[in-house]
C-alpha cells in the first residue's frame, strides 16, 4: 500500500491550460496518475492532452467523479481555487506553489477540515507514491516502490534523499512533501500517523530543517512504544542564527529552532540521526533493520 | 520581513492601539524636537536584544540626548546600524506584560501569547499562557478569559488585555502579520494599557495585497548593493557567509544540505543563495553568478541544483549561455541533477565543463580549488 495517494484517486487539475498544468496532465499521466478533468474558467469544453477541460471544479466532480485535486494557479490564486475544488468534494488537494500568504493556507486548512478534505502543501514539491501516482514536478528516476515512507520539508532535498535511497536499494512506499511554510496542509505529525497505520511501511526517514516545531513531533512519534522505526537528515547545521534560510519557517530563532537542539532531542527518542547527506542510507537502512 | 519598533507602533497606532508620542531622530538632525524629559532613547534595529546590546539609554536633558544619539548611530546590532533613532517620553508604569499573536504549526493558525511578566528577559522565565485560534474568525473572547484566568488574577487588566489581543488577530489577519508582539505591554498608573514596544513581523508574500509589505520589499532592495539588489529581483533569497565556497542551488532544503556537506568535508560555504523561484525560470543565474564573481570572499562557485519542474537541459543551456559571457576567472563545479539530466553531458560537452554525478564529489572538487585559488 501507500497513503493518500495511488492510481485509485481520480485527478482534478486546478489550472489545467497553463505550463505547468499541460505539463503535469502529460508527465503524471504517463507516470501512471489517473488525471480524469482539468479546470480553466473560460475554457470549459477544451481539452489537454485528452483530458477534458470544465468551467468550475464543481462541473468537473460532477462529470468525471473526480476526488482529488492538483492546484497549479499562480499564488495569489491558490486560496480560491483548492477551496472551490474541497466545497466540490476533492478530498485531498495539493498545492505545491511557494509565495502563498500564509493567511490563505491557514484558510485553506480550515476549509479542508470543515468538509473532511486534506490539503498537502503549500511550498512542496507535492506527494509520490512510487510505481503508482505522482501528484507534482517529482524526477520520476529518483523514486522506486518499496518500504520506505518518507517526509520532506522540501522539494530538492526530497528528489536528492529519495535519489540515494533509490540507488542504494531503498524504495519507498510514499513519499510526502509536507513543505516548508509554516503553517502546512499537512503536518509532519499527520503524515506520520498515516505512515503508521500503512502495513507496508516498515520505517520513516524524515527530512527535515532548522526552525518550526515539526521534529518536535517526529521526536514524539518515535518515542511511543509501538513506534516505527525513524530515521532523519536535519540539514541547516551551518546556518548562522537569526537569518530565514529561504524558506518562512527554516529560521534559529530560539535555542529549540538550532540543529544541534533539534538533533539532540530526536536521538534521544530513539530516532536514527544521520550526520549529513552522506550518512542517510547506512541510517535508513538501520531504521528498516531494527523494523524486521 | 520584520519592520523597525517606529513602524510598528505606527500600524499598531493606526488600529486604535495606545502607543507613546515618540520623536524621530535622524543622523544630522541638530535640535531634535524633544520637549519633556526623560525619554527613552531607542535604537531603531531589526536584530533582537537590542537591549541587552545596550540600543535603548535613558536621557535626561538636550546635551545627554546629543551624546547618545551620537553613540547609538556608531554602534552596529548584529550586522545592522541603525538609520534612525526613537525618542519614547519615559512613562511610569505599574506593571511589565507581555501579548503576542503569531502564526503557530501547533494551533493552525493564529495563536494569542499573554505573559503576566513581561520586559527584556521573557524567555528565561515560565512560558506564556497560550491560546490556540487557528482561522482568525474563531476567535472567542470566552475562551481567551477561560486560559488567562489561571495567570492574571486582576480582572479588570485581564478584560483590557481580551479586548486588545482580539484587535490584534483581527490586525494580523487583515494586515498579512506573522508575528504582532508588544513586549513591554504596560499598565500606566491610570490603568491605560500602552504598547511600550512593538515587533511585527510581514508577510513577505502578501505584497501584492498590502503596499506597507510592497514598501518595505523595495526598502530592502535599496538597501542591498546594486550586485545582490539584481539577485533579489529575481527572487533569490541570500545570506552571506564567512566562507569561501560560493553556493548557487535551488530549493532551501538541498541548499542548506549542500552548505553541511561543504563544512563536513572540511570547506566553508560562502553563502547560502536559492537561485530557484519558479520551476521553469533559468535567466536567475546571471545575476547570481555576478553577485558571486563581484564578492572577492569568493574563491569557486559551486552550482548544486536537483530539479523536478526546473528542467536540466535548460539550466545547463543557461549555464552554457552565462559561462560564455562571464569575465570572472573563477572556477566553477558543477552538480546538476533531476528531470532530462540525462541531456546535460551532452550540453556540457560544447563547452567544456563537466558534471559531477555525486555533491560529495562535486564538494570535494569545489573545496580542492578554494585551495589552490
Amino acid at each position: 500500500m501507500s497513503i493518500l495517494l495511488d492510481q485509485s484517486n481520480r485527478v482534478l487539475v486546478m489550472g489545467v491550460t497553463g505550463n505547468y498544468g499541460k505539463f503535469f496532465v502529460t508527465d503524471s499521466g504517463g507516470y501512471g496518475t489517473t488525471v480524469v478533468a482539468g479546470v480553466s474558467p473560460g475554457r470549459g469544453g477544451g481539452d489537454v492532452d485528452g483530458v477534458p477541460v470544465f468551467e468550475s471544479a464543481h462541473a468537473a466532480c460532477n462529470a468525471t467523479s473526480a476526488d482529488t485535486a492538483m492546484v497549479f494557479v499562480p499564488p495569489h490564486l491558490v486560496r480560491a481555487a483548492a477551496i472551490e475544488a474541497i466545497e466540490a468534494g476533492c478530498k485531498l488537494v495539493v498545492a505545491t506553489a511557494d509565495e502563498m500568504p500564509v493567511r490563505d493556507t491557514i484558510e485553506i486548512r480550515a476549509a479542508a477540515r470543515a468538509n473532511g478534505a486534506r490539503l498537502v502543501g503549500p511550498n512542496s514539491p507535492g506527494i509520490i507514491s512510487p510505481g503508482k501516482a505522482k501528484m507534482g514536478f517529482m524526477p520520476s528516476f529518483c523514486f522506486m516502490r518499496g518500504p520506505m515512507g518518507v517526509i520532506s520539508r522540501s522539494g530538492s532535498l526530497s528528489y536528492e534523499g529519495s535519489k540515494r535511497l533509490t540507488v542504494a536499494g531503498i524504495g519507498q512506499t510514499t513519499v510526502i512533501g509536507i513543505g516548508g511554510d509554516p503553517i502546512k496542509g499537512t503536518t509532519a505529525a499527520e503524515a506520520l500517523a498515516l505512515f503508521h497505520a500503512d502495513p507496508e511501511t516498515k520505517a520513516v526517514m524524515y527530512l527535515g530543517e532548522i526552525g518550526g516545531t515539526e521534529e518536535a513531533a517526529v521526536a514524539e512519534y518515535a518515542a511511543r512504544k509501538d513506534a516505527k522505526p525513524v530515521a532523519a537528515l536535519i540539514v541547516g547545521k551551518t546556518a548562522p542564527p537569526g537569518k530565514k534560510m529561504g524558506h518562512a519557517a527554516a529560521l534559529v530563532g530560539s535555542k529549540a529552532d538550532s540543529h544541534a537542539a533539534k538533533t539532540k532531542m530526536l536521538a534521544k527518542s530513539g530516532v536514527y540521526v544521520c550526520k549529513g547527506l552522506s550518512d542517510l542510507v547506512p541510517q535508513a537502512h538501520n531504521a528498516l533493520a531494527a523494523a524486521s | 520581513m520584520m519592520i523597525l519598533e517606529h513602524e510598528a507602533k505606527a500600524l499598531l497606532r493606526s488600529v486604535g492601539v495606545a502607543v507613546p508620542r515618540g520623536t524621530l531622530i535622524k543622523p544630522g538632525t541638530r535640535a531634535p524636537r524633544v520637549r519633556d524629559y526623560p525619554v527613552a532613547l531607542k535604537a531603531q534595529v531589526r536584530s533582537g536584544g537590542r537591549g541587552k546590546q545596550g540600543g535603548v539609554i535613558r536621557v535626561d536633558n538636550a546635551k545627554a540626548l546629543k551624546a547618545a544619539a551620537k553613540k547609538l548611530f556608531a554602534t552596529s546590532f548584529g550586522d545592522e546600524k541603525p538609520e534612525v533613532l526613537l525618542a519614547d517620553p519615559w512613562l511610569p508604569f505599574d506593571r511589565e506584560l507581555y501579548l503576542s499573536v503569531t502564526i503557530d504549526a501547533a494551533a493552525e493558525g493564529y495563536v494569542v501569547l499573554y505573559s503576566p511578566k513581561g520586559g527584556i528577559d521573557i524567555e528565561d522565565g515560565p512560558k506564556p499562557a497560550r491560546y490556540p485560534i487557528g482561522a482568525p474568525w474563531k476567535f472567542r473572547t470566552h475562551e481567551l478569559r477561560a486560559v488567562l484566568e489561571t495567570v492574571e488574577k486582576d480582572f479588570q487588566l485581564r478584560e483590557r488585555v481580551i479586548s486588545l489581543a482580539q484587535r490584534l488577530v483581527e490586525t494580523a489577519a487583515a494586515r498579512d502579520c506573522h508575528t504582532i508582539e508588544i513586549n513591554p505591554l504596560v499598565r500606566l498608573k491610570d490603568g491605560e494599557l500602552m504598547a511600550l514596544d512593538a515587533k511585527i513581523v510581514y508577510d513577505d508574500w502578501a505584497h501584492y495585497r498590502n503596499a506597507d509589505i510592497l514598501a518595505q520589499r523595495d526598502g530592502e532592495r535599496r538597501r542591498a548593493d546594486k550586485l545582490l539588489r539584481a539577485s533579489l529581483e529575481m527572487g533569490h533569497m541570500y545570506v552571506k557567509l564567512d566562507g569561501d565556497i560560493g553556493l548557487i542551488s535551488g530549493g532551501a532544503g538541498l541548499t542548506m544540505g549542500a552548505m553541511d556537506t561543504i563544512h563536513q568535508l572540511g570547506g566553508k560555504p560562502a553563502c547560502f543563495l536559492d537561485a530557484s523561484p519558479g520551476p521553469t525560470s533559468t535567466r536567475g543565474y546571471k545575476p547570481a553568478f555576478a553577485l558571486l564573481d563581484g564578492d572577492p570572499d569568493v574563491k569557486v562557485i559551486l552550482v548544486s541544483v536537483f530539479g523536478g519542474g526546473t528542467h536540466m537541459n535548460r539550466v545547463a543551456n543557461a549555464m552554457k549561455a552565462n559561462m560564455a559571457t562571464r569575465k570572472s576567472k573563477k572556477p566553477v563545479v558543477f552538480k546538476l541533477d533531476g528531470t532530462y539530466v540525462e541531456q546535460v553531458p551532452g550540453i556540457f560537452d560544447t563547452f567544456g565543463a563537466k558534471n559531477h554525478v555525486s555533491l560529495e564529489a562535486a564538494v570535494k572538487e569545489a573545496i580542492k580549488l578554494a585551495k589552490r585559488a
